[in-house]
């Protein structure tokens, strides 16, 4: 059976939509630059790849149609290369990674390009038209409840108080804005042009926030919440791509791999306490890798929420100085199809940078669902 | 004539900043100068930070925020070369000659041969401007005097020199008026020129009058307010409003530049405890306060005023009755009790001052009474008040008093001082003959009208007008133009007649509001009686006339100006166009008094946001967008901001000048009288229950976001099905009727329900929404 492997891992900057520098391009276009630098950055030649799968949470409009398939265009791949888009809300792009790791596993190709795209600008939550269905609104209204209650949902459960919520994303930003200081975030950003002038930098970091600009937010859902928009992921625009192989391709290819896929995983929950999925999706991850939480050394969970963060901590016994070594989406940012390939990418780079034998990426999904991915360092 | 591209300000002071954006608001590019101050690392800083400050300033300075794209900050010591472009050079720095004449040599070095300079004085002689200064710039340069906040105090006085071109005041006179709308008053170059002259006069007689006869700055303001026609900032809050330091610098210019038997050098002293308030920087709203301030106590916001004996602050009071507008002008006067005795002496002291230096500063009584009206927001002014009064009755009055009768008033003998004569209104001249009295050629206000014809057809809160070519003028002209039983019954007899008899029709008036929609006492009182009938039959009433309006064989143009809310926003939706002012306040607001648009609103609205090209595609943005502007009533700042609501749609038109609405309506009626077709009726795709659900959904999260209560959640719930079209489905297509039934059936429902009544009582009483 074929090992499966993470080969490269490249992203857009990641920026506030509206107001931020991607806000007029395009994100066909982002998503293309993102993959066309992926392929020159391993040196994958465009007639090897088996298929481009693409993760969008509202693919409509400009994210619409198949978008994976567009941007294979865009990025001049030959027509013989397929492309899919796939939804799975904010675990989308984590899903195009389990997608080629399993069709590599049966032998149904070998190099994947696996990846996702968000412009929060340009295609608003929820989409231009939801319609929900009445009858299933009036018998279960949970299922289409707003992250934001959900956050405060876990928050009253667990009984997080606002102030621990900001102490995190307090860390979360000093982690990113370190990170970035230290040139650690460069390599995999990829520079995007908006009309002849290059976006280069994640401009979602809040270098200078402190504990009173926190506590001074209202409350962003409920009147009487703990939830703010300085404990929310920020609304973000930004393209991740990674490249998923076999490991026979990169011994043959002499392509250094970040880390080999051992497990993963994907579950449901309660919708109205979605944020808690990663405990549940990590717990079966591990335990089809035949691991403990102890043995992992690098830990990526989506921060949707600092409330959902704490709850997970807790509920996975994770040591919160183990998580997001380079910043979380509080700082960075969280295009929802583009934040699974971001920290699969990421724990496959954190686990080369540092050594460590095991790395987690895992994330919540609305509608109630966790994913995870256990990665294992390639000798 | 010399056509006014661009312009250019120098001084982006208070005033200087204001015309630059009032300019940008006539979409004409405008230049803003300013010096670079001592040390300054950004050169332009003071015309970027006044760019800065009108982009947040309230009242709002732009009527778009996009004119702000028009305004060009800069400095005189590097950017005066752009003056090369510029047609129209406005100065507004400081209020010092030395200070002006060092400009003006720059200026005349740097700027476009021909090109027009105006100074915005409101204290200096023309002539001493000019003075030592070339012949080509003198011929050149007129005074523009704006008064604050220049886009929305109308007047505009012009002074012009004996060496001024005429063709220079010809240019900048009709760019005000059309392109920035403003009233434009020809002065003399005399001290104060018209409306400070008078204004002043009044201001400080009124101050050491109160002072004198031991009033309370309530009484004051109370006495020389509404009642008289003046706004209720009187006169110690238009004091306040002003600022005391600017009305003491026009006191001191009026008194070193008028002559020494003016009567204003019998009023002029400056009370001791006015002068420590200036001292103290007491001067009113922009610093420590002035007679009144706000104060900060146990988290409340106080209202304290100053005694005017012990110069202490204490809790403003409200001042005892004293009968108000209803007494009319003079009965108010001629009321025994103090307050009215005081009003009397200031007013009639006013009035005298007026009659006395009238042809010394203008050449027409109107101009002084335009001056008044649009520079100090009197209703009337002087001389129209002493027609009211009676000239008789008032020369009378004085002589009993032994006090001087001006010599206008002693030739006008029991005469009135206007008249109209064949459709032109006279007025009397220095010698006591009638003399045509210049009129704004192309305007059209139904007041001249009313002086010289009557109504086609007529009643109590309604009249429908010939306003000539075959168009007919519908009039509202009930308390603040709300709709009652007699408005809907004209409506309908219009349509008869207009039909019959016009080639179109435009709905407008002379009111300082369009209309504030149903009349909520009338709707009120259905409901609390509970006549369900009369209630449903009042909605399909509206509904149906509206629809009327909007099928009718000829063309009908809306043409609101100020508040257009409610069922005043529903009649300009049905409408084949609409003409508005540039300060046209529209909006669907029934949110706020706990009911949804039921006369057709939500219909047309969700209409036009359908029809509109730029949405994305789909079934909900539309009804998203009409969602949020009903839901959270949103009402136009400016007939700009109506277009982005779609109360106004792209062909239909803004006129600047608030006495052109009506003649440019009449012309856009004209336009459309040709090959008129009445519009076909249109359908709608609605997505049905799950549209609903989605507007639900969103609902629900802002009503945990205490954005929302609890009965504007029951309110927005109607709204939505309504908009979705309750039971339909995507596939198929709803009618206009289908839509108006929905109305009714929600508008009932709502004012069976208590929340609803209490929101309309609310409304009534304190004139504020009741958020329940």
């Amino acid at each position: 059976m074929q090992e499966v492997v993470i080969a490269g891992y490249q992203r857009s900057p990641f920026t506030f939509a509206e107001k931020g520098a991607l806000a007029k391009v395009r994100p066909d276009d982002m998503a293309a630059a993102v993959v066309r630098r992926l392929l020159e950055s391993t040196g994958v030649k465009g007639d090897e790849v088996d298929d481009v799968i693409l993760g969008c949470a509202f693919p409509e409009a400009e994210q619409g149609l198949n978008v994976g398939r567009l941007v294979g265009f865009l990025a001049q791949l030959p027509n013989t290369v397929p492309g899919a888009t796939v939804n799975r809300f904010c675990g989308s792009s984590m899903q195009a990674i389990h997608m080629a790791a399993g069709a590599i596993r049966m032998n149904a190709g070998e190099v994947f390009v696996c990846g996702g795209v968000e412009s929060m600008t340009r295609v608003p939550m929820p989409g231009f038209n939801p319609l929900p269905n009445p009858g299933l609104y009036a018998s279960f209204p949970q299922a289409y409840m707003g992250m934001g209650e959900t956050a405060e949902n876990l928050a009253r459960s667990y009984q997080i108080p606002r102030a621990a919520q900001e102490e995190f994303a307090l860390s979360s930003h000093a982690k990113a804005a370190a990170a970035h200081q230290a040139g650690r975030l460069k390599d995999e950003i990829v520079p995007i042009d908006d009309r002849g002038s290059a976006i280069e930098a994640d401009g979602c970091i809040r270098f200078d926030t402190n504990r009173e600009a926190l506590a001074a937010l209202p409350p962003a859902f409920d009147r009487d919440g703990t939830v703010t928009a300085g404990t929310s992921a920020p609304l973000t625009d930004g393209a991740a791509a990674v490249l998923v192989c076999s490991e026979a391709y990169t011994r043959r290819r002499n392509l250094a791999p970040l880390a080999r896929i051992k497990s993963i995983a994907v579950i449901g929950c309660a919708p109205e306490i979605m944020g808690i999925g990663p405990v549940l999706a990590s717990r079966r991850a591990l335990e089809r890798a035949g691991l403990q939480i102890g043995d992992i050394d690098v830990i990526e969970l989506n921060e949707a929420f600092a409330a959902q963060v704490l709850a997970c901590a807790r509920g996975l016994r994770i040591d919160l100085e183990r998580l997001n070594s380079d910043g979380g989406a509080l700082a960075l940012g969280h295009p929802l199809g583009a934040s699974g390939a971001r920290i699969t990418g990421k724990a496959a780079a954190l686990l080369k940078r540092t050594g460590g034998r095991y790395a987690l990426a895992t994330m919540c999904i609305g509608g109630g669902q966790g994913i995870a991915t256990v990665l294992e360092a390639v000798q | 004539m010399i056509d006014i591209r661009k312009v250019a300000v120098i001084g982006a002071g208070v005033m200087g900043r204001g015309i630059a954006a009032h300019v940008a608001n006539a979409g004409v590019p405008v230049l803003l100068l300013d010096i670079v101050p001592a040390g300054a690392t950004n050169r332009s800083t003071l015309a970027e930070s006044a760019l800065a400050a009108l982009r947040s300033s309230q009242p709002a300075a732009f009527m778009h925020p996009k004119n702000a794209r028009l305004l060009t900050p800069g400095n005189i010591e590097d950017h005066l070369a752009w003056l090369a472009e510029v047609d129209w050079i406005i100065e507004a720095v400081v209020e010092d000659v030395t200070a002006k004449h060092a400009i003006y040599s720059r200026l005349q070095e740097f700027r476009r041969p021909g090109s027009i300079l105006s100074s915005n004085t409101s204290t200096i002689p023309l002539h001493q401007l000019t003075q030592n200064l070339p012949p080509e710039f003198a011929k050149d340069f007129l005074i523009t005097h704006f008064f604050n906040p220049p886009r929305y105090m109308r007047l505009l006085e012009i002074v012009a020199g004996a060496q001024t071109r005429p063709e220079a005041v010809t240019a900048i006179s009709s760019f005000s008026d059309l392109r920035l709308g403003k009233g434009v008053v020809p002065c003399r170059d005399k001290p104060g020129f018209i409306a400070n002259r008078i204004g002043g006069f009044w201001l400080q007689c009124a101050m050491t009058e109160a002072i004198a006869c031991g009033l309370d700055v309530e009484e004051a303001d109370a006495a020389l307010g509404p009642s008289v026609g003046i706004p209720k900032t009187g006169v110690f809050g238009l004091l306040d409003l002003v600022g005391l330091d600017l009305v003491a610098h026009v006191g001191r210019s009026l008194v070193a530049n008028l002559p020494p038997d003016d009567a204003f050098q019998k009023v002029r002293e400056v009370p001791p405890l006015v002068a420590r308030m200036i001292e103290s920087g007491h001067i009113g709203r922009k610093g420590e306060g002035g007679f009144y301030r706000r104060v900060e106590q146990a988290g409340q916001t106080v209202i304290e005023s100053i005694d005017l004996r012990s110069g202490d602050y204490r809790p403003r009071h409200r001042p005892p009755k004293d009968g108000g507008p209803k007494l009319g002008l003079r009965q108010f006067l001629e009321q025994p009790e103090r307050a009215h005795r005081y009003a009397w002496v200031v007013l009639s002291e006013t009035l005298r001052y007026a009659a006395d230096v009238v042809f010394d500063i203008a050449d027409h009584l109107v101009a002084v009474d335009e001056a008044m009206r649009l520079g100090y927001n009197w209703r009337q002014g002087p001389f129209e008040m002493i027609d009211a009064l009676g000239t008789g009755w008032f020369a009378g009055r004085l002589r009993a008093e032994g006090r001087p009768v001006p010599a206008l008033l002693e030739k006008a003998g029991d005469r009135h001082l206007y008249r109209v004569t064949e459709g032109r209104l006279q007025g009397l001249s220095a010698a006591g003959d009638y003399v045509d009295q210049p009129r704004l050629a192309g305007g059209l206000r139904l007041a001249d009208l009313r002086q010289s014809s009557k109504p086609v057809i007529a009643n109590r809160s309604a009249s429908l007008w010939d306003i000539g070519d075959g168009i007919a003028c519908l009039e509202f002209h009930t308390k603040m133009n709300t709709f009652d039983a007699g408005t809907l019954a004209l409506i309908g007899q219009s349509i008869a007649v207009v039909g019959q008899r016009f080639k179109g029709l435009v709905i407008g008036n002379d009111g300082e509001n369009f209309s504030l929609g149903v009349n909520l006492g009338f709707a009120l009182f259905a409901a609390n009686v509970a006549h369900w009938a009369g209630v449903e039959e009042l909605l399909k009433q509206g509904q149906a006339l509206f629809q009327r309006l909007k099928y009718a064989p000829f063309p009908v143009v809306g043409a609101p100006a100020g508040m257009a809310l409610g069922g005043g926003c529903e009649i300009l939706l049905h409408c084949d166009a609409v003409q508005a002012h540039a300060e046209s306040y529209i909006g669907l607001v029934e949110m706020g008094v706990g009911l949804v648009p039921s006369w057709g609103g939500c219909k047309e609205l969700l209409l036009r946001w359908l029809a509109h090209p730029l949405r994305p595609h789909g079934p909900m943005p539309a009804i998203s967008k009409t969602f949020e502007t009903i839901g959270k009533a949103k009402v136009s700042k400016s007939a700009a901001e109506a277009r982005d609501l779609l109360f106004l749609g792209p062909t239909d038109g803004i006129t600047m000048n608030r006495d052109r609405v009506l003649a440019d309506a009449k012309a856009k009626a004209l336009e459309l009288a040709r090959d008129y077709k009445p519009p076909a009726p249109p359908t709608a795709s609605l997505p049905g229950p799950s549209g609903r659900v989605a507007l639900l959904l969103a609902l629900s999260d802002l009503a945990k976001k205490g954005q929302a209560s609890p009965h504007d959640v029951v309110i927005a719930d109607k709204l939505a099905t309504i908009l979705t079209g309750r039971s339909t489905d995507i596939t198929e297509s709803v009618a206009e009727e289908e839509l108006l039934v929905l109305e009714r059936e929600a508008a009932l429902d709502l004012l069976r329900q208590s929340a609803t009544l209490a929101r309309m009582e609310h409304m009534l009483d304190t004139g504020k929404p009741l958020r329940n």
